[in-house]
C-alpha cells in the first residue's frame, strides 16, 4: 500500500512518516497520551472552540488532569502536544470553518505561518489548501504529530470536510491503502477506541472517520505536491521569482508577468498594424513590376474562390493544419469578393500551400497563380 | 535584399516543419511544445506573416485588435491544440466571428477584473490568473498553473517573433519605399 502511495504521488517520505507514526503511537500508548488528546479534542470539538493564543496552557492543564500517570518529561511532551494540538486543531478548525485565531507555532515554517493566517476567512475550498499546508508541515516536522492528527481528525468535525475532500478523490487504490493503514492503526490502539466509545462516539465513526481522514490526507498531499511542483517550475519561468516563496507572492508575480507579456503583444501588434499598410503597398508594387499573365485578377474572384474551396477539400485530408485551414476557408470565402485586393486573395491559396508543404502540392493551379506564389514567397 | 532572408527563412521553416512532424511524435509527452526553439519561432513567424497579409485590408478600423487577434490565433494554432488556452483561443475567435460580439466580450472581462481585484486571497488570485490565461476561467489552481506553464513561454515566443517580424518588415518596407 505504501508502494502504491509512493508511485501515485511521489510521496517519498511517506514510508518513513508512517513508520515513525507507528513508533510514536507505541511510545504514546505507554504514556497514555491518547486518552488525554481524545478527551481534550472531543470536548473542544463539541464546544465549537475558538483557540486563543494561550491554548498551549489550556492543553497543558488538561493533559495534566486527564493523565493518571505522572509525566516524567513534561517539556518534551508538551512541545509535541502543542504541535499536535496546533496542527490538529487547525485542521479541525478549517474543516468546521469557524473564525479561529492564529495560534503561535513554536517551530512553524514560513509556509505554515502563511497557511495559518490564511485560514481565517477561507471557505471550504480553501480549507483543502490549508490542509495541504498542514500535511506538508507535518512532514517537515518529522511526522511527530501525524498520529495525533490522524486520531483527532476522527472527530465529527472532520467528517464534513473530509467528505468534501473525498468528492475530489477518485482512486480506489488509495481507499484500500487507507483501509489497511486504518486497520493497522486500530490494531495498535485499543485504548483509543475505548476512550472514544466512552465519549459517546460510535466506534464505527472512528474507523470511518479515520479512513476518510487518511484518505483526505493522502490526496491533499498529492495535490499539494502537484501544486508545489508546478510552482517551482513557474519560479524558473518567471524572472525574478527566486526570492519569493509562498503561493500568494508567486501568484502575484505570475499575474504581473503574464499581464506584461500580453501588454507587449498588444504593443507589438499595434506596431505591426502600422507597418502593415506599407507591406501591402510594397507587395502591390512588386506585383505590378513583375510579369504575370493574369493581370486582371478581379474577374477571377469567383474562380479563385472555387479554387480555394477545392483546394481546401483536397487539403483537408492531410493532417496538421486541418483546423487552421478549416477556420480560414470558412471565414475567407465570404470576404473574398468584397474587399480583397490582389495580394489578399492570392495569398489565401498560398497559405494552403505553405501549410502543407510544397511537396504535397496537388491541385491544379493556373500558371499565373504559380508565378504569383513564387513572388509572394520571394517577398515574404 | 528582400529575397535572400525570406527565402532562407521560408525554406528553413518548411524544413523545420517537416522535421517537426517527425519530432512531435517523439516528443509528445513533453510539457511544452518547445516554445524556446528557433524552429517553432520560424513556424510562427511565417504563419503570422501570412495571417497579417490577410488581415491588412480586411478590417480597417479595429486594425490593432485584428492584428492582435490574428497573432493570438496563429499562436494557438502553433500550439497544435494540446493545451486548454490554445483550444480556447481558437474556439473563442470562431464564436466571435460568427456572433460578432467582440466588444461586449471585452467589456465583460474588464468588469470581472474590477470586481475581483480587491481582497488578496489565494483563491481570488487564482481566478484572476485563470481569466488572464484564455480558457481557464473556472479551473482550479493546479490546472491554471499548468496552463500558465505552457502559456508563458508561448507568449515570450510570440513577443520575440513579433519583434523580429516588425524589424524585418520595417526594414523591408523602408528599403522598398526608398528604392
Amino acid at each position: 500500500m505504501l508502494h502504491c502511495a509512493n508511485t501515485s504521488g511521489n510521496l517519498a517520505g511517506d514510508m518513513t512518516v508512517w513508520e515513525r507514526q507507528r513508533a510514536r503511537m507505541k511510545w504514546q500508548e505507554e504514556q497514555g497520551y491518547f486518552s488525554a488528546f481524545d478527551a481534550l479534542f472531543s470536548s473542544s470539538s463539541q464546544d465549537s472552540f475558538l483557540l486563543p493564543a494561550d491554548s498551549g496552557c489550556a492543553l497543558g492543564e488538561v493533559v495534566a488532569q486527564a493523565q493518571a500517570q505522572p509525566q516524567p518529561k513534561p517539556r518534551p511532551m508538551n512541545k509535541p502536544s502543542v504541535h499536535g494540538f496546533d496542527e490538529s486543531s487547525s485542521i479541525s478548525r478549517t474543516f468546521s470553518c469557524p473564525p479561529a485565531l492564529v495560534e503561535p507555532r513554536p517551530t512553524g515554517s514560513s509556509i505554515g505561518k502563511e497557511s495559518s493566517k490564511k485560514r481565517k476567512p477561507e471557505k471550504l475550498h480553501n480549507a483543502k489548501f490549508v490542509t495541504e499546508n498542514d500535511t506538508k508541515d507535518k512532514r517537515i516536522k518529522l511526522g511527530s504529530d501525524d498520529d495525533e492528527q490522524s486520531k483527532i481528525t476522527g472527530s465529527p468535525n472532520s467528517n464534513a470536510n473530509t467528505d468534501s475532500n473525498k468528492r475530489e478523490t477518485c482512486a480506489d487504490t488509495s481507499n484500500s491503502k487507507q483501509n489497511s493503514k486504518v486497520s493497522e492503526i486500530q490494531n495498535q490502539k485499543p485504548d483509543y477506541i475505548h476512550v472514544r466509545a466512552r465519549r459517546g462516539q460510535a466506534t464505527d465513526s472512528h474507523s470511518l472517520a479515520e479512513r476518510v481522514s487518511i484518505l483526505s490526507q493522502l490526496f491533499t498531499q498529492v495535490r499539494r505536491e502537484k501544486i508545489s511542483e508546478r510552482m517551482k517550475y513557474l519560479q524558473d519561468l518567471v524572472p525574478g521569482c527566486n526570492k519569493i516563496t509562498g503561493k500568494a507572492g508567486m501568484l502575484d508575480e505570475i499575474i504581473n508577468y503574464v499581464q506584461s507579456l500580453q501588454r507587449q503583444v498588444e504593443f507589438l501588434s499595434m506596431k505591426l498594424a502600422a507597418v502593415n499598410p506599407r507591406l501591402d503597398l510594397s507587395i502591390d508594387d512588386l506585383f505590378e513590376k513583375e510579369v504575370f499573365p493574369c493581370a486582371a485578377n478581379f474577374p477571377n474572384i469567383g474562380m479563385s474562390s472555387d479554387l480555394t474551396n477545392s483546394g481546401y477539400v483536397q487539403f483537408n485530408s492531410p493532417q496538421e493544419m486541418v483546423s487552421y485551414g478549416g477556420l480560414d476557408t470558412v471565414i475567407n470565402p465570404p470576404y473574398m469578393g468584397l474587399k480583397r485586393s490582389i495580394s489578399a486573395h492570392v495569398s489565401v491559396p498560398e497559405t494552403y500551400l505553405h501549410s502543407v508543404g510544397f511537396s504535397s502540392l496537388n491541385f491544379p493551379i493556373p500558371s499565373c497563380y504559380i508565378a504569383q506564389f513564387d513572388l509572394i514567397f520571394l517577398i515574404m | 535584399m528582400i529575397t535572400n532572408p525570406p527565402t532562407a527563412s521560408t525554406e528553413r521553416s518548411r524544413d523545420a516543419k517537416r522535421r517537426k512532424k517527425k519530432k512531435t511524435q517523439e516528443r509528445e509527452d513533453e510539457k511544452q511544445p518547445r516554445w524556446k526553439s528557433q524552429a517553432q519561432q520560424q513556424i510562427y513567424s511565417s504563419k503570422l506573416r501570412q495571417a497579417l497579409a490577410r488581415v491588412n485590408l480586411g478590417s480597417a478600423s479595429p486594425k490593432g485588435k485584428a492584428v492582435r487577434e490574428a497573432a493570438d490565433r496563429v499562436l494557438a494554432v502553433t500550439a497544435k491544440g494540446r493545451t486548454r488556452w490554445s483550444r480556447a483561443i481558437l474556439t473563442n475567435r470562431l464564436k466571435l466571428k460568427f456572433t460578432k460580439h467582440k466588444r461586449q466580450r471585452r467589456a465583460r472581462v474588464s468588469v470581472h477584473r474590477l470586481k475581483a481585484k480587491g481582497g488578496a486571497s489565494v483563491q481570488r488570485k487564482v481566478r484572476f490568473l485563470g481569466r488572464l490565461v484564455p480558457g481557464c476561467r473556472k479551473e482550479p489552481l493546479p490546472v491554471v498553473l499548468e496552463e500558465a506553464i505552457d502559456y508563458i513561454p508561448a507568449l515570450e515566443m510570440q513577443v520575440r517573433a513579433m519583434n523580429a517580424l516588425f524589424n524585418l518588415l520595417s526594414a523591408a518596407s523602408s528599403s522598398s519605399s526608398s528604392s
